[in-house]
């Protein structure tokens, strides 16, 4: 069957074959240059569409920082469920590119553009906390509620940055979106920067997301510094148990009242207690089971990766007062400058959350007093700080543990920054 | 340098906004410290209704256990658990057993009768 198909299959092709060299015969003369010409003419097109030919040297650079995120993520462990797709994000971003094709963040109706909407607009921070709520434990700040406190008394690094910022000469809403960084916490980050400063959410988050993952670099010597070693030893009574009713109660009483307070953090609080009420109530596991685990990992990777292109290192857009071509691309001193006040922002929020613990320490007596190491966990960055304070009680005691009772604080911060988030929207929008 | 009407905003937020966070947590604190009281005594109260209600107290320190009785309880607990059995689905499957004779595999052919009385 095979074989009687082979005869006219080769006749159809040298067909094709000797027609084609006849017809090249008897054009040769007049139409070679012209070939070469479109041809040399395709590949200078071509050429201009690569991204060698559209190369600026600040896209080497964000490269570098994207390949030495996935460097940190890969070979120190620090938060790479983050860092990777923020790194792999910065690549994609500054791969240069000819503009004007869909192929960019910011050009609209291309596929990033799609999925950036998510960071726009806010959509991905509250799923992230309704993760977040889903696989958090409230109990251990239930069972010592005073602990809460300190998750307010670090949010002091929101504040002073708000200020620092307004110093720098970033205007007011800017220096709110800049200010958040203190929380220690990326959604809020994105969600507020979205709102009150979308040129600067790129920075923005990627100094969040860098100083997260850089926790247990900077936290240690700032608690080493301020609480001295005897502070350092005391142990805390363990934490006693919760009953279910009161696991129950708090999402829903939570909600109330801080979403009453400040009603502009309602799409994180919300989220977020609602997350906690589906792992608490008992009889929607499934739904819990999907949020702490499919969503939030669909939700991380998405954030993750556009925020990560968002860091584009050119950028030109049309200035609406000269009308030239100008470079709004993430390398700026506006970006340097977010990096320096989120450390500072960093710094000041670990030391008060440490201070305000000793300062708790002097009202409390006997075995109620609270170890100062787990003020620093006050910071958010969920669950790293907790994890530091941990180690670092266990290197001055290698009996002493205090994750469970850094996880109340670290928790309480969690709220915190989004009460803060809500606050600096209510002044500044 | 920053207009005066901007810096007294930055001030106003900055205080401002740090005593609003402090104020929402410290009533969360506030209502936390109160809910176990009400839920003791609702459960207080529905026991002496039905008239079940022990009132000899229990104090502080009968309630707080070492480390290692909650070492203690946990493992047992762990065990217990991993204990008990799985549920069953309840849905049986009868496998044909094939079992044809062959002389290769027979027990039989590898034995010594070495404790046989003879």
């Amino acid at each position: 069957m095979i074989k009687s198909f082979k005869l006219p299959l080769i006749l159809f092709f040298f067909f094709f074959l000797l027609s084609g060299a006849d017809t090249l015969a008897s054009t040769t003369g007049s139409i070679q240059p012209d070939i070469f010409g479109k041809a040399m003419e395709g590949l200078e097109r071509f050429w201009n569409f690569t991204g060698f030919a559209n190369a600026h040297y600040t896209n080497f650079i964000m490269i570098a920082v994207g390949l030495f995120f996935i460097f940190l993520a890969i070979r120190y462990d620090y938060e790479p469920l983050l860092l990777i797709p923020i790194g792999v994000g910065i690549l994609i971003g500054n791969v240069p590119f000819l503009a004007g094709n869909k192929i960019g963040l910011y050009e609209e109706g291309s596929v990033l553009n799609y999925l950036y909407f998510g960071v726009q607009q806010g959509i991905y921070p509250p799923l992230i906390f309704l993760g977040i709520g889903a696989m958090t434990d409230f109990s251990s700040l239930i069972s010592n509620p005073k602990l809460m406190i300190l998750g307010a008394a670090a949010q002091v690094g929101i504040f002073a940055t708000f200020w620092g910022a307004a110093i720098l000469g970033f205007m007011p809403a800017e220096s709110g979106a800049i200010a958040i960084i203190g929380g220690a916490d990326g959604p809020t980050a994105i969600f507020l920067s979205s709102k009150l400063a979308p040129h600067l959410m790129g920075a923005i988050a990627i100094a969040a997301y860098s100083y997260m993952a850089l926790v247990p670099v900077i936290q240690p010597p700032i608690m080493r510094l301020l609480v001295p070693k005897k502070e350092r030893l005391i142990k805390m009574k363990p934490p006693r148990a919760v009953s279910k009713q009161e696991k129950i109660l708090f999402p829903i009483i939570g909600l109330l009242l801080t979403t009453f307070i400040s009603p502009s953090a309602l799409p994180l609080l919300g989220m977020l207690f609602f997350g906690n009420l589906l792992k608490e109530s008992g009889v929607t596991e499934r739904l819990a089971d999907t949020a702490r685990n499919s969503m939030i990992n669909i939700v991380t990777i998405l954030l993750g990766v556009t925020v990560g292109a968002s860091t584009q290192a050119v950028r030109m857009i049309t200035d609406p007062e000269t009308g030239e071509l100008i470079n709004k691309g993430f390398l700026s001193p506006d970006s340097i400058k977010i990096f320096i006040l989120g450390a500072i922002s960093f710094v000041i929020a670990t030391a008060g959350g440490l201070i305000f613990a000793r300062i708790m320490n002097l009202f409390l007596k006997g075995d109620n007093k609270i170890n100062p190491l787990i003020g620093a966990a006050g910071v958010s960055a969920v669950p790293d700080s907790a994890r530091v304070v941990q180690n670092e009680g266990l290197k001055c005691d290698p009996t002493n543990h205090l994750l469970m009772h850094a996880m109340a604080p670290n928790v309480s911060g969690v709220i915190g920054s989004a009460v803060a988030a809500g606050i600096m929207l209510a002044f500044l929008m | 340098m920053i207009p005066a009407f901007v810096n007294n905003e930055i001030w106003t937020i900055t205080i401002l906004g740090w005593l609003i966070v402090f104020v929402a947590l410290i009533f969360l604190v506030l209502i936390f410290l109160l809910v176990p009281k009400i839920i003791l005594w609702s459960t207080q109260r529905a026991l002496r209704k039905k008239d079940r209600y022990n009132h000899k107290s229990v104090g502080d320190k009968e309630m707080i256990l070492t480390d290692e009785m909650n070492a203690a309880i946990s493992m047992a607990l762990y065990l217990y658990f991993n204990e008990v059995h799985e549920e069953e689905s309840n849905i049986i499957t009868i496998k044909e057993v094939k079992r044809r004779y062959s002389p290769w595999s027979s027990k039989l052919y590898g034995m010594n009768n070495l404790n046989f009385p003879r």
